[in-house]
């Protein structure tokens, strides 16, 4: 890469199953002012800001309109990305590279607690063929679990070891909503939403706000004294049909993952990176897509959390966050496994640090079975 | 250093107020089909695809997924842009950022909007916060009906000026064959006689709702000049937003708000080296949802002093033979699919400076010309091209 | 949801699908508007915060002045309820409001008030005969019953033309 972006200051608001004290600016506020204060930064002096949210899910036409004032955008540049924060990453991340502007404000919103989920997803399914089959992104998912499960042998307890591991990983972290302590037996025996899918092997509804700062090498070291860079990014679509895709296998995430590694120089993804945070609404997501990281080989993700190598003190720690499965709002995920692997780098990341992080994976996933892929590598050096 | 970053490839949907013969995603394909053959491209040879479009206009979550295979990102990368009015604009400052990075060497940029899916006025009803203001909006048209309003008490303007930028844009439209509203207006009586709408505007004075979507095949330097003999380049790009609620989203009693459109200009301009806007540059495409609004845009722009908007147009300045051709396409006002609007005027100022917009264009030879959005709360998105840098 | 299909003479059948797709929705007014919605049910004032910097009102009322850019702080101002009409305008036909859910012709025209406090704000007007509209006229708010307040803004019907 050309030139060096740095991401400078992070900041996540305590996900929350509902922030109805607060208004849609107000909340993501709560995330910039603590970037603001960390890096000394005035409002005025962002350059731009990447905005992230969903008009469908704010109610409102044009949701970024509900946070001008907060990102300081009066009389200023800013844009909305309307897929998962790690996207909104990657265009502030152009913003700088390209020159166009060097301090770049990235925030995502969402307040899952205020509308309608089902109602929301169904309306992504295309509306001549599969909109009224009534399916939202819990029913897609439950066709992926199944095809996954069933082509590669994937069971019922290799899901529920992603849900424990996860979820205990969130009781060290502040900023988790639901840390649980769980056996496979407790999430076996939770409520069946939609077979394989239990309530515990998904996320509760969450509210928050994730901030980043992002600035070029030469700026940087006036922002802070730990800059966190950003090696190599990309991201990729998959066919939309579900009909047109083998749900049991990955190949967005892993053409995503192939032009991200290569940008970051990454040849052995297993070896080269120290700490992985994925987004996985669903508990079966982490093991496929795990496998279209390239952490293992196709269907052995099962395997792999089977040996507990992505365990916390494991060879490649994964979500040690809690990932998006302790609670966070769906827009809201990708950045905010930006902010857990740049608490990672810096060594912020308490009794869930990951000792000697030096190079992170941050993941993020938008639509139907993962349909829009994201993927980010960032490091120390 | 950046890349510096061309059109390559311009498509576009013959636009119309319904398209019951497509799909939404087919009829994205049909512009972005055209962009790759007047690119003389396969979609192979694109590397990324970036949309937009205000997704509640069609009642359609993730709008840019529905249509993956047809806008050409399948095992692509690419995200969808959405910040109202100016949607299709900010599509092409944020194609233009990821290109200029050196991040892809092409890349197509589409604005798109389908409005026979759905009830336009009310999703831009709902742009009001639901807490603030309910109900006390009247969509786009009523903030537009104050501008007029605010427009012929304050400059001096007549509703025959009004009229006369109609038939302007009138002219271009019946050249245009991507027009959307082709009227065939001959006299300023015609133009007068039709209804109010939201007064003081009249069912001519206001855009048309439409469905159709705009395509550029965007490439880089050591790219652009092996696809197209005629690259056309992004000199520089301006985006200025302003906080909702102001007094007056368009038009301001106060006379104390600074408009984005002006912030924007001054920017751009000062680092473009533009001090008399009419000579330094030569034609504009610019968003003007009505015609009132045309005539303070030519302020705003500085493209005259204050209050002198009207006399550009009592002078012929801005016809298709004038000395500074604004909207020879016909304009917003004949042709409005919103997230599609501010990627046509981009399309149509790179139409220009090559010289390929036939029965439109314009007398005069354009090497620069400036294709501006306006969107939301009065946002501004500048976009500056040059037949050479 | 319903299939139709359009049947003319020498066109092609083309179908479509009707899908009404109802939202629901649960929305705060956070902190700030929050205080102005509570002022407005409890004591029919108007209230707004003052920014420190520019020390202007803020309306609505926000936590960041947009202008200023610093955070506009808790300095509660209570406005004047007269003012003057800048600028007006009413609907000839109807249009679809999605928060009434239907089309309907708002018989109230649509008006930016001067306060006579200097801040302005967007509102209806109580007289539906243009012939009686005109800039600079003088108007007074005219607040809803006790029980049908709590909806912020809305709280206020119309403003009423002072008889002077």
């Amino acid at each position: 890469m050309p030139e060096r972006v740095a991401i400078c200051a992070v900041a996540q608001t305590r996900y929350s199953p509902d922030r109805g004290d607060v208004s849609e600016g107000e909340l993501a506020y709560e995330a910039i002012r603590q970037v603001l204060e960390e890096t000394g930064l005035k409002l005025s002096e962002i350059e731009s800001a990447v905005t992230c949210s969903q008009d469908f899910w704010d109610g409102r036409t044009i949701s970024n309109m509900n946070i001008q004032p907060f990102v300081g955008a009066h009389l200023g540049h800013e844009d909305k990305v309307a897929e998962d924060g790690l996207s909104a990453v990657y265009c502030g991340m152009a913003h700088v590279l390209s020159g166009h502007h060097e301090i770049v404000l990235v925030v995502a919103h969402m307040k899952e607690s205020q509308a309608e989920k089902s109602l929301i997803e169904n309306c992504a399914f295309d509306p001549i063929f599969m909109r009224q089959l009534g399916l939202d992104f819990l029913g897609a998912a439950a066709l992926q679990a199944r095809r996954y499960m069933h082509q590669y042998g994937i069971t019922a307890e290799q899901c529920a070891r992603v849900v424990v591991k996860n979820r205990g990983n969130a009781r060290h972290n502040p900023f988790a909503q639901e840390p649980l302590e769980l056996t496979v037996e407790d999430v076996l025996a939770s409520r069946m939403l939609a077979p394989p899918i239990r309530q515990l092997d998904t996320k509760p509804v969450s509210d928050g706000a994730c901030a980043l700062i992002l600035a070029p090498k030469k700026r940087a070291a006036k922002l802070t004294r730990k800059p966190v860079w950003m090696l190599g990014a990309s991201n990729c679509y998959e066919a939309h049909y579900l009909g047109d895709r083998d749900l049991a296998e990955c190949r967005a995430l892993t053409q995503a993952a192939k032009k991200a590694y290569r940008m970051a120089g990454i040849r052995h993804p297993f070896r080269d990176i120290d700490v992985a945070e994925i987004s996985e609404e669903f508990s079966y997501q982490e093991l496929l897509w795990l496998e279209g990281l390239g952490f293992c080989e196709r269907g052995q993700g099962g395997s792999l959390i089977d040996s507990g190598k992505t365990c916390l003190g494991g060879k490649l720690p994964v979500n040690p966050s809690g990932g998006v499965l302790a609670g966070n709002p769906n827009q809201v995920a990708g950045m905010a496994r930006v902010a857990e692997a740049v608490l990672q780098l810096r060594g912020e990341a308490g009794d869930r640090q990951v000792e000697g992080a030096r190079v992170a994976l941050a993941h993020g996933v938008t639509g139907i079975c993962g349909q829009h892929q994201a993927v980010m590598i960032l490091g120390k050096d | 250093m950046p890349n510096r970053v061309a059109i390559v490839g311009i498509g576009q949907t013959r636009h119309r107020s319904t398209r019951r013969d497509v799909t939404l995603p087919e009829m994205i394909n049909e512009a972005v089909r055209e962009a790759l053959a007047d690119a003389d491209l396969t979609i192979r040879d694109i590397e990324a695809v970036f949309t937009s479009s205000m997704e509640t206009f069609e009642g359609i979550y993730l709008p840019d997924h529905g249509a993956a295979a047809e806008i050409g990102a399948f095992m692509k990368p690419g995200f969808k842009v959405c910040t109202g009015g100016t949607s299709g604009a900010s599509v092409v400052v944020e194609g233009f950022c990821m290109v200029a990075a050196g991040l892809y060497d092409t890349a197509l940029v589409i604005g798109f909007e389908k409005q026979d899916c759905g009830e336009t006025t009310a999703a831009i009803t709902a742009a009001t916060t639901p807490v603030w203001g309910k109900g006390a909006v009247t969509g786009a048209i009523g903030e537009f009906a104050k501008q007029a309003l605010s427009y012929m008490e304050t400059s001096g303007a007549k509703e025959e000026h009004a009229a006369r930028v109609r038939l302007k844009a009138d002219r271009g439209a019946c050249r245009n064959e991507y027009a959307h509203l082709k009227l065939g207006l001959q006299t300023i009586e015609e133009v007068l006689k039709s209804d109010y709408l939201v007064w003081p505007l009249r069912f001519l004075d206001f855009c048309p709702q439409s469905s159709g979507a705009c395509a550029l095949v965007f490439a880089t330097e050591n790219r652009a000049r092996k696809i197209h003999r005629k690259p056309v380049w992004i000199a520089d790009v301006e985006v200025v937003h302003q906080e909702p609620f102001r007094a007056g989203t368009f038009g301001d009693p106060t006379g104390k708000e600074a408009y984005s459109q002006h912030v924007a200009c001054e920017r751009l301009y000062k680092r473009n080296g533009i001090t008399h806007p009419r000579r330094d540059i030569d034609m504009a495409e610019v968003y003007e949802p009505s015609n009132w609004e045309e005539m303070s845009l030519y302020e705003h722009l500085h493209f005259c002093g204050k209050n002198e908007g009207w006399k550009l147009v009592e002078k012929g300045i801005t016809e298709m033979d004038g000395e500074f051709p604004v909207n020879p396409s016909g304009g917003v006002i004949a042709t409005n699919p919103i997230g599609a609007t501010p990627t046509i005027r981009v399309a149509e100022a790179a139409l220009q400076i090559r010289g390929d917009a036939g029965e439109h264009q314009v007398a005069k030879d354009v090497k620069s010309a400036l294709a501006t959005a306006l969107g939301g709360p009065n946002w501004t998105v500048l976009t500056l091209l040059k037949r050479t840098l | 949801m319903r299939q139709s299909a359009k049947k003319t003479e020498k066109q092609q059948e083309y179908i479509s699908i009707r899908f009404d797709a109802p939202r629901k929705y649960r929305w705060s007014t956070g902190k700030w508007i929050g205080r102005t919605y509570l002022e407005a049910k409890e004591n029919k004032k108007i209230v707004a915060n003052r920014c420190p910097q520019c020390r202007e009102v803020l309306w609505p009322p926000m936590q960041v002045c947009g202008r200023c850019k610093v955070e506009a702080g808790e300095d509660w101002v209570e406005l004047a309820q007269t003012g003057t009409v800048m600028q007006y305008t009413y609907l000839v036909y109807p249009l679809w409001d999605p928060h009434y859910g239907e089309k309907f012709a708002n018989p109230y025209p649509n008006a930016m008030i001067l306060l006579d406090d200097g801040v302005y704000i967007r509102h209806f007007l109580e007289e539906t005969d243009p012939k009686k509209l005109k800039a600079g006229m003088r108007v007074r708010a005219v607040w809803r019953e006790d029980a049908e307040r709590g909806e912020g803004t809305a709280d206020i019907k119309y403003f009423r033309t002072i008889e002077e």
